[in-house]
């Protein structure tokens, strides 16, 4: 296994002082900290290679049409699907609207259904609550038991209402939890819907394999796996995205324009159109092949033995309610906490004062906390350069909570 | 600064003026920050265009508690034409006395914000 320590020398910003202590990320799951090559990547394209894609008979033009259909067999090549499939977007939340707006709204109609989780980022359940409301189609969401897991009996009975579309995350972001995304993908397949899943915390921490899953549409973001901000993927399967109508329409995207009529072009730049975002898909390839070196079966190591460590030293600390499962196999990237007492973003502030940066508030996913009876929580995120001891410094900091607010 | 010097922290412990308002000249009005669960409610006591008594009730952050706390001392007794003539800067920095990091205005404007839509501005 990789040693963390070791790591962190490849990102730069984790050398930078917060208030004048060294910083603690503890924020990953919002976004990650990129590698230094992965910014290197990015600054080489724009300084030997930018140009235009697809146009032009210029080497420039040609390079950078070259590096983008690269950077796609990377992706491909990594969630083990075809070239075609891999959609570059700007991060999951477009991803899933360009679910919503294209194959939703074409096909769900008054009185149907789609079902999704309690425990889904916002971004998974809002652009389906928009569908619902242009359509007349419900939504139906399913609960959590009080493990943490996904109710997989409240699922198969929704099941049985015939839902046309099944969304729900691989790994939630709020819980930690990992859901068993091939069998509930089988499920839905067998109650007759179109399966989406948000994979933005779950491709980050191990090594996922869309088409061994097997849904149909599978969404993640660059920058919570190394890469860059303002690039993410949609995976879909060819057959579902080939008679799909495009989402944005315009340059890039067609085969013919006649002044009164357009044909789209094929997979899957119908998806792409207007400039892409090059230097990013370059960026997120460079990330991807950081990852592979590592190994996603040592990278999911990692933060298994991460997770496992800030349970069992969060368990520790007076005043904690941890969130989510109690074992660290279903769980992955993130733990979030209750501290009994104070609220989430004054334990958070406090722990800013001494260099460590978690994320406060519901996280995108009220409905969640809602059901959970509590209002805000405190959650610390982990990738791979990630440590025991920044787990230690902010057990430690927790100390000045207690410190200051006496509990 | 330190968001939480001891004054700030004295407001969140012992939150002054808490409680609530009912009778003749009494406006009230409340609000709420959905992102974090925090709400507060003011009632203030108008007689002759001065706030004669100010409660509040709530829950919330340290740092919109004692902001509440400390906007209900500093109401108390002024003219509305005083206040309404206040912008929400004046409120914060008279009013409040103390500031924070631009992650947590928030909660430092939810009583402000009450306070206004109390008096209608």
């Amino acid at each position: 296994m990789f040693d963390p320590k070791v790591l962190r020398r490849d990102f730069p910003i984790l050398t930078r002082e917060v208030k004048g202590k060294p910083l603690v990320y503890l924020d990953s799951a919002a976004t990650s900290q990129k590698p230094r090559e992965v910014l290197l990547a990015e600054k080489e394209y724009y300084e030997q290679h930018n140009a235009n894609v697809h146009r032009g008979a210029h080497t420039l033009g040609d390079e950078a049409t070259q590096l983008l259909a690269k950077a796609r067999q990377t992706v491909a090549r990594f969630v083990g699907v075809r070239e075609g499939e891999v959609i570059f977007v700007r991060n999951t939340t477009e991803a899933l609207n360009l679910v919503a707006y294209t194959w939703g709204l074409d096909n769900l109609k008054q009185g149907d259904t789609m079902v999704t989780t309690v425990m889904e980022h916002h971004s998974n359940l809002v652009p389906w609550q928009e569908v619902a409301r242009r359509t007349g189609a419900k939504v139906e969401v399913v609960g959590v038991t009080s493990e943490g897991l996904l109710d997989l009996a409240e699922y198969q009975q929704k099941l049985t209402l015939a839902p046309k579309l099944v969304a729900f995350g691989h790994v939630s972001n709020a819980l930690g939890t990992i859901n068993p995304v091939k069998k509930m993908t089988k499920m839905a397949h067998k109650a007759g819907a179109v399966v989406v899943v948000d994979g933005a915390q779950a491709v980050p921490h191990m090594g996922v394999k869309v088409n061994q899953i097997g849904c149909d549409f599978y969404a993640f973001s660059g920058h919570k796996m190394l890469g860059p901000m303002g690039i993410g993927v949609l995976v879909g399967r060819r057959e579902i995205l080939d008679p799909m109508s495009p989402f944005l329409t315009g340059g890039g995207m067609i085969n013919e324009v006649t002044r009164e009529n357009s044909t789209w072009a094929d997979l899957p730049d119908k998806f792409e159109a207007g400039t892409p975002n090059v230097a990013g898909a370059v960026g997120l390839a460079s990330a991807i092949d950081y990852l592979e070196r590592l190994g996603m079966e040592e990278v999911r190591g990692h933060d298994k033995q991460i997770v496992e460590y800030a349970l069992q030293e969060f368990y520790k600390v007076r005043n904690l309610v941890i969130l989510g499962p109690k074992d660290a196999n279903y769980r992955s990237g993130s733990v979030s906490f209750e501290y009994q007492g104070v609220h989430a973003h004054d334990v958070a502030t406090i722990l800013d004062s001494e260099g460590v940066a978690v994320r406060s508030g519901h996280h995108c996913t009220m409905p969640l906390h809602k059901s959970m009876g509590i209002t805000a929580s405190v959650r610390a995120s982990f990738n791979v350069y990630t440590t025991k001891e920044d787990i230690k410094k902010l057990v430690e900091a927790l100390q000045k909570v207690k410190t200051v607010f006496g509990k | 600064m330190d968001l939480y010097r001891e004054d700030v922290l004295d407001h969140y412990e012992h939150p002054r003026n808490q409680g609530e308002l009912t009778g003749e000249g009494v406006e009230s009005a409340r609000d709420s920050n959905a992102s974090c669960g925090d709400m507060v409610q003011f009632y203030l006591k108008i007689k002759k265009g001065r706030i004669e008594e100010v409660k509040w009730k709530g829950i919330g952050c340290a740092i919109t508690t004692a902001a509440a706390s400390k906007l209900s001392e500093y109401l108390r007794g002024r003219t509305l034409q005083e206040i309404r003539k206040m912008s929400e800067e004046d409120l914060l920095s008279k009013g409040i006395g103390f500031t924070v990091n631009p992650g947590r205005m928030k909660c430092l404007m939810l009583p402000v914000a009450v306070v206004r839509k109390v008096l209608g501005n």
